[in-house]
């Protein structure tokens, strides 16, 4: 690859690096330097795929035990008549490596509409199924699952993060409680896994676990897809549960950055690394400035969805819990939120 | 990881990747034609060729998305010759349909929003190619979107006797049209990305790819969404059958070289209509056994734009003068 054509590949690369920085530091990491930023905060300087696919695994057990709950109303380790007629695989939860710990809170969700339910129960037994196959690939070297909170209101995880996102009545915030509740509780989840495993694509020296990863990446994706046009088709003008996406979008940026750049989150409110759905203006050839839904989450110039690294991944999921109080310093293990005893494995 | 790799290989058929572009290297030799002014791998491609291939695709994209939503194509500046590349001649465009989907005014689920957010989405994947690529990007082949009708009759949808299918004609068959895209771009780049090299990765081409997929997965989730939405709003499953067919005749093209994820050979899914809140859907596309996304190779996505299963053809459907590509000719 070294020659005058890479070499002006580079150059350009370059430049759209520039480019980048008036968008915000995170975009530019995500786009360009995936791979040549891993862990600031939580440096491991050796690891290996397996534990990419291990932090992936942890993500994992957390998801799909939420839309278990919500689709069966059991944890993935349980069966019960709903999960069983659905295909949902039952989880084997005998790994001995790290902590085990049990999950707390969650429900069945009273589905009124048949998009929604139907959804829930296809993406849980997706869930399930990427949970199983991580766990067949690491086999014996595979993460217990750690200790999960997805319980409704406060001090529960939900209530919690939508308190601290500004949703309305957000401290007592159940995902569990309607079809649109459900929508919001999924879409906390869903462009998070999709920048998890774009981050965690660049890190992986194995191509046939890049293969796996990216065909996760791609389930992710639709799913995030799937919760953002049914959030679209139930709230058209982003008046109730689509300006919560916005919400939501805003803190995941806030604590994704605190994670990667250590500063006061205000510095960088600007320049997010995820956007909710919004009416926004874009210039299409020939016709110009026309008024678009945004259903993409993804930078606004070159449509590239955002990558995130461990760090900035753990300090969402455990809201905030993988730096100290005033932003700049690593807390190891990062505890909080829907980790209340942290994440197995070497990134945690 | 050994039982890594024997999960992989079941799941996603690296072994069947790297066989065809072996037989594309060979064949390109022999074509005498490949991109010398880029370095090749030992493998016959670099990572321009990459690039390259999935900017056939999204030049394929970007026309049939800013149509629908404008009636208009990319800007001439966005489809010209890269200084440096073998290909030198800017393709037409032939549409073959009044161009522009209409939309109802007072919809509800802002359609005309939508058509121009997909469209100004893959415009910008052209254009961030073409950057990323410089003087080595290619220009726009000629691409032929009348290739909707024939396709549609191979596919059962229509007879030839019957108007052809226009997926301008109204935003369930632009649902349709879009369809027969998304699920298709998003298992190319899957497909692609492992093949980018150690130094494309460092320069940030794996990301890049690893990025678009996901937006073409957002694409395809809310393509696939909207299809079964609207099934269910209308207790229809008229476009989910349709759209099922073009499902149907993706497999059917690939026959004899499908990279099987699953033990039934096919890397499609589809859509179905759930009448209760405890049945599932199916929006996701991805294998039933793992929920792993599917991947296409070069060959297999060649053969579905091409619209023919027969090895060694070389343009067809919707590329009336092949793609621009180094993986122009199927070899598989």
């Amino acid at each position: 690859m070294a020659n005058q054509e890479t070499q002006l590949v580079d150059d350009i690369l370059i430049q759209s690096r520039r480019k980048l920085l008036t968008l915000g530091a995170t975009s530019l990491a995500g786009m360009v330097l995936g791979a040549a930023l891993p862990e600031k905060a939580h440096a491991a300087t050796t690891y290996t795929d397996n534990d990419i696919l291990n932090f992936a695994l942890n993500l994992e057990y957390l998801e799909a035990n939420f839309y278990y709950q919500a689709a069966f109303g059991t944890t993935i380790d349980v069966a019960n008549a709903a999960s069983t007629a659905a295909g949902a695989p039952l989880i084997t939860l005998n790994q001995t490596v790290g902590t085990k710990g049990t999950v707390t809170g969650g429900s069945k969700v009273s589905f009124t509409t048949v998009q929604v339910g139907s959804y829930a129960v296809e993406t849980a037994v997706e869930e399930g199924k990427h949970v199983a196959v991580l766990q067949s690939a690491l086999g014996s070297l595979a993460v217990a699952q750690p200790a999960i909170n997805i319980a409704a209101g406060t001090p529960g995880a939900f209530g919690t993060l939508a308190n601290a996102a500004l949703i309305p009545g957000g401290a007592s915030f159940s995902p569990y409680a309607s079809d649109a509740a459900f929508l919001v509780g999924a879409y906390v989840f869903e462009d998070v896994g999709v920048t998890a495993y774009h981050g965690a694509a660049s890190l992986l020296t194995s191509s046939a676990n890049l293969s796996v990863a990216a065909g996760i990446l791609g389930v992710e994706a639709y799913h995030a897809g799937l919760i953002r046009t049914s959030i679209s088709y139930m709230d058209p003008t982003n008046a109730g549960i689509g300006s919560y996406t916005n919400l939501i979008s805003s803190l995941r940026a806030t604590l994704a950055k605190q994670g990667l750049l250590g500063v006061a989150p205000s510095t960088y409110d600007a320049n997010p690394d995820d956007y909710g759905l919004a009416t926004v203006s874009t210039s299409l050839a020939g016709s110009g400035s026309v008024t678009s839904t945004r259903l993409t989450d993804a930078d606004g110039t070159n449509v590239i969805a955002f990558a995130r690294n461990t760090t900035q991944v753990l300090n969402i999921v455990t809201g905030g819990g993988a730096v100290n109080v005033a932003g700049t310093a690593a807390v190891s293990p990062a505890i909080g939120v829907f980790f209340p005893a942290g994440l197995n494995g070497l990134f945690k | 990881m050994n039982k890594l790799d024997s999960i992989i290989s079941k799941a996603l058929s690296r072994r069947t990747f790297l066989a065809g572009a072996g037989a594309v290297a060979a064949t390109t030799a022999i074509a005498g034609c490949s991109n010398n002014n880029v370095a090749a791998t030992t493998s016959g491609y670099s990572d321009a060729d990459i690039l390259n291939y999935a900017l056939n695709l999204e030049y394929l994209e970007a026309e049939f998305y800013l149509r629908a939503a404008t009636g208009s194509g990319l800007q001439a500046s966005d489809t010209t010759a890269g200084s440096a590349s073998p290909y030198q001649t800017v393709g037409s465009v032939t549409v073959g349909y009044a161009a522009q989907v209409p939309v109802t005014a007072s919809s509800p689920s802002n359609q005309q929003q939508i058509l121009n957010e997909i469209a100004y989405e893959e415009q910008e994947h052209v254009r961030f190619l073409r950057a990323a690529l410089g003087s080595a990007a290619i220009p726009r082949p000629a691409i032929d979107l009348s290739f909707f009708g024939p396709l549609a009759v191979a596919a059962g949808i229509y007879t030839s006797a019957q108007p052809a299918f226009n997926p301008f004609l109204s935003f369930d068959a632009f649902l349709i049209g879009a369809f027969i895209f998304e699920d298709v771009g998003v298992t190319a780049y899957s497909g692609a990305a492992p093949l980018i090299s150690a130094a494309g990765v460092a320069s940030g081409y794996l990301t890049a790819a690893a990025g678009i997929l996901a937006v073409e997965a957002y694409h395809a989730g809310y393509i696939r969404t909207s299809i079964t939405g609207r099934g269910i709003t209308n207790s229809s499953n008229t476009y989910i059958t349709i759209a099922n067919q073009v499902a149907a005749l993706r497999a059917s093209l690939t026959v004899g070289n499908s990279a099987a994820p699953s033990t039934t050979g096919s890397v499609e899914t589809n859509l179905l209509l759930p009448t209760t809140t405890s049945t599932p859907s199916a929006i996701v596309a991805a294998s039933s056994s793992n929920a792993v996304g599917f991947a296409r190779t070069v060959n297999q996505v060649h053969h579905i734009v091409y619209g023919s299963p027969t090895v060694g053809v070389a343009k067809g459907g919707f590329f009336p003068s092949g793609t621009n590509s180094i993986f122009a000719t199927t070899t598989a």
